[in-house]
């Protein structure tokens, strides 16, 4: 099950004073399918960043009952291991392993009870998205539809309730999108994870519960989505 | 605490002092890595630089495989030497620098030096306490191997009484060394000299038969030819030795009257306590001097001990600039790899499990050197060994010991904890900025 996000005063400090992002309040329930839009620049992935703990912020980002920026990096490290699930614009995976050891890559980092846990949820969200036949070939030779895929079963192998995805679809072609797009949402959908997808992809937003508009840091749309 | 060290058995001794020196490397990398498996990365890591890795680990497995060959080699130098002066229990020479003489009777390099007379030969040789007491002759040669002139009761007790063939019986006849390329049966006329500056066509009525042949000793005597000092003496168109009554007579006792003289002799004691009375008997200011091969080594290792520590240091120096060069170049490969690296903390992997990561990469192309060091070291001493072997004739082995594997121990953990200074600054790149580049 998802975790419902609250947010208050929070700002994302630049150099010089500059302030990168302003959200004075937001919140979203749990399981919630979040799209963020808005021009290059404007501060969509600092929002994203921020809310995954990567960032030193000002107020307060509250994922459930843990206010995330009152955290010390360490401990925004071991929150980020447990709850959150992170997808990247160009997928971030070891070429040189194979899909099912990148899908459970935070196995290395956890206790040795977890890691057959980690493991064993890795290989059914590859199954679950198709790769269950290619969990063991080297992730170089794959698409990159596939290889983003790999990504989305890494970001769910720890059963984080929170999946941050930044651009998901934006190196993929019109159908491998279309195709991650289904799968992203559905396995979302099916788990009851909080979904928060910033993307320049229309038909991705299209599919979200909601959409947030960032312009000039600062969350100037929020509206539901329109199929 | 020194008086119950040296309680400790020598080998032991050796196992604790390199578990003291890996002990650091062994804390460290105990501490970075617990509780984590980070090697699928590094093997990742590893195979997509494979080319740089193989190029460190090779730069590392040359400089520590020079280092630790060139102290092996050093010290089956000194075993070597020492065989080869084994025999070799006491010289009595004309007063001169010791190590001349050593060089000379010993090791066989060409010297001029005084001689002694048939009467100091007599006092030595008369000698209650001496068994052998047997006079050198040298200055002669035949291609590459000298000419000796000796009693056969010395050429028995330097081969142990090994002798292919027989021992000679007249002053036509000589036994050859081990490597000598001469057939037992073989002929040949000794020049006068040696080398270059030999005099080929000054001996030519002398003709010797290669009858016997000595067993390897190990020493440069393996490439000399062993005549009866009689036979130096008369092919230089001096006394043979002996008396007129004694004419023919091969060996000793020789007529005082009649000896030549020798640069040295060699004493061997009935028993070894008595070198020590030998020796201070005959030291005698402006007569003659006596002195122990092995003592005079000795000296020579003390000196060259001296060196040795001062090479170890600077061989290890060598090594870790060059280990720390390699770490700079992992450093900056690790700028290739930083994303992923961000991508590992942006997952929740803790700051200590990049740094484990890092830090096992730079570590396994270390001690991939390292190993790769012992072979090369193997190697290079064995390859140094044959060509001072073939060179000097004293036969060098130089296989790895202790004192390599504590060499290479230190090196190990010197620089195991260098590499953290990498895997530290690594760590200080901010995540996100990483991730966006």
């Amino acid at each position: 099950m998802g975790l419902p996000l609250k947010i208050e005063g929070l700002v994302v400090p630049g150099g010089r004073g500059r302030v990168l992002l302003s959200v004075p309040e937001l919140s979203l329930p749990a399981g919630a399918l979040v799209g963020v839009e808005g021009p290059s620049g404007a501060g969509k992935s600092t929002l994203l960043y921020a809310l995954a703990g990567l960032l030193d912020v000002a107020g307060s980002i509250r994922w459930g009952e843990v206010d995330l920026a009152s955290l010390r990096a360490e401990g925004r490290a071991r929150f980020r291991a447990d709850s959150i699930g992170m997808i990247f614009q160009d997928y971030l995976l070891f070429e040189e392993l194979g899909a099912v050891d990148n899908a459970a890559l935070s196995a290395l980092f956890r206790g040795r009870g977890e890691r057959a846990g980690v493991r064993a949820r890795a290989r059914d969200r590859l199954d679950r998205l198709g790769l269950g036949g290619t969990a063991g070939r080297r992730v170089a030779s794959f698409s990159g539809g596939e290889r983003q895929r790999v990504a989305i079963a890494r970001a769910m192998a720890a059963e984080a309730p929170v999946l941050l995805a930044d651009e998901p679809t934006a190196s993929l072609d019109r159908a491998a999108a279309d195709r991650l797009v289904d799968d992203l949402v559905a396995l979302a959908r099916e788990t009851g994870t909080t979904l928060i997808a910033v993307s320049h992809d229309a038909r991705l937003i299209a599919r979200m519960d909601r959409v947030l508009t960032i312009t000039d840091g600062a969350v100037t749309g929020d509206r539901e989505a329109t199929a | 605490m020194s008086a119950a060290w040296d309680m400790v058995p020598v080998l032991w001794q050796d196992i604790l002092t390199t578990v003291a020196l890996l002990l650091p490397a062994l804390v460290v990398g105990g501490f970075v890595l617990r509780g984590f498996a980070p090697w699928p990365l590094v093997r990742a890591i590893l195979w997509r630089f494979r080319g740089a890795s193989a190029l460190f680990v090779l730069l590392i497995a040359i400089s520590v495989g020079m280092g630790i060959g060139l102290l092996a080699q050093e010290r089956g130098l000194r075993r070597g030497t020492a065989q080869a002066a084994d025999k070799f229990d006491l010289i009595v020479s004309a007063p001169g620098s010791e190590l001349t003489v050593m060089l000379a009777a010993v090791f066989l390099q060409p010297s001029d030096m005084p001689l002694l007379d048939g009467a100091t030969y007599d006092e030595i040789a008369g000698h209650p306490d001496v068994e052998i007491a047997a006079p050198l002759a040298f200055g002669d040669s035949f291609g590459a191997a000298s000419v000796i002139g000796t009693t056969a009761e010395f050429a028995r007790y330097l081969g142990d009484g090994r002798i292919e063939g027989r021992m000679w019986e007249t002053t036509e006849e000589a036994i050859v060394g081990a490597l000598v390329p001469l057939e037992i049966g073989g002929e040949f006329s000794p020049a006068h000299g040696h080398g270059d500056a030999a005099d080929h066509d000054a001996h030519d009525a002398a003709h010797l038969d290669v009858v016997g042949r000595l067993a390897p000793t190990g020493t440069p005597w393996d490439r000399a030819i062993l005549v009866p000092v009689e036979a130096v003496w008369e092919v230089h168109g001096l006394a043979d030795g002996h008396a007129p009554e004694r004419a023919g007579q091969i060996g000793p006792p020789f007529d005082a009257a009649y000896f030549p003289g020798t640069p040295a002799i060699v004493v061997h004691a009935s028993e070894l306590w008595s070198n020590y009375a030998l020796r201070s008997q005959f030291q005698r200011d402006r007569e003659t001097m006596a002195f122990f091969p092995g003592a005079v080594l000795a000296q020579l290792y003390r000196v060259l001990g001296d060196v040795r520590q001062i090479m170890s240091l600077m061989a290890l120096v060598t090594q870790v600039l060059v280990a720390a060069a390699v770490l700079l170049g992992l450093f900056i490969l690790s700028r290739l790899f930083q994303r992923q690296l961000a991508l590992l903390r942006a997952l929740g992997a803790p700051a200590r499990f990049v740094f484990a990561v890092v830090w096992s990469f730079g570590a396994t192309l270390l001690l991939a050197g390292a190993a790769g060091g012992v072979l090369v070291g193997a190697g290079a001493a064995e390859v140094l060994s044959r060509v001072v072997t073939a060179r000097t004739d004293i036969l060098v082995s130089a296989p790895l010991g202790w004192s390599e594997v504590q060499f290479l121990a230190g090196f190990v953990s010197v620089t195991l904890l260098l590499s953290l200074l990498p895997a530290a600054v690594v760590l200080r790149q901010p995540v996100v900025t990483a991730l966006r580049s």
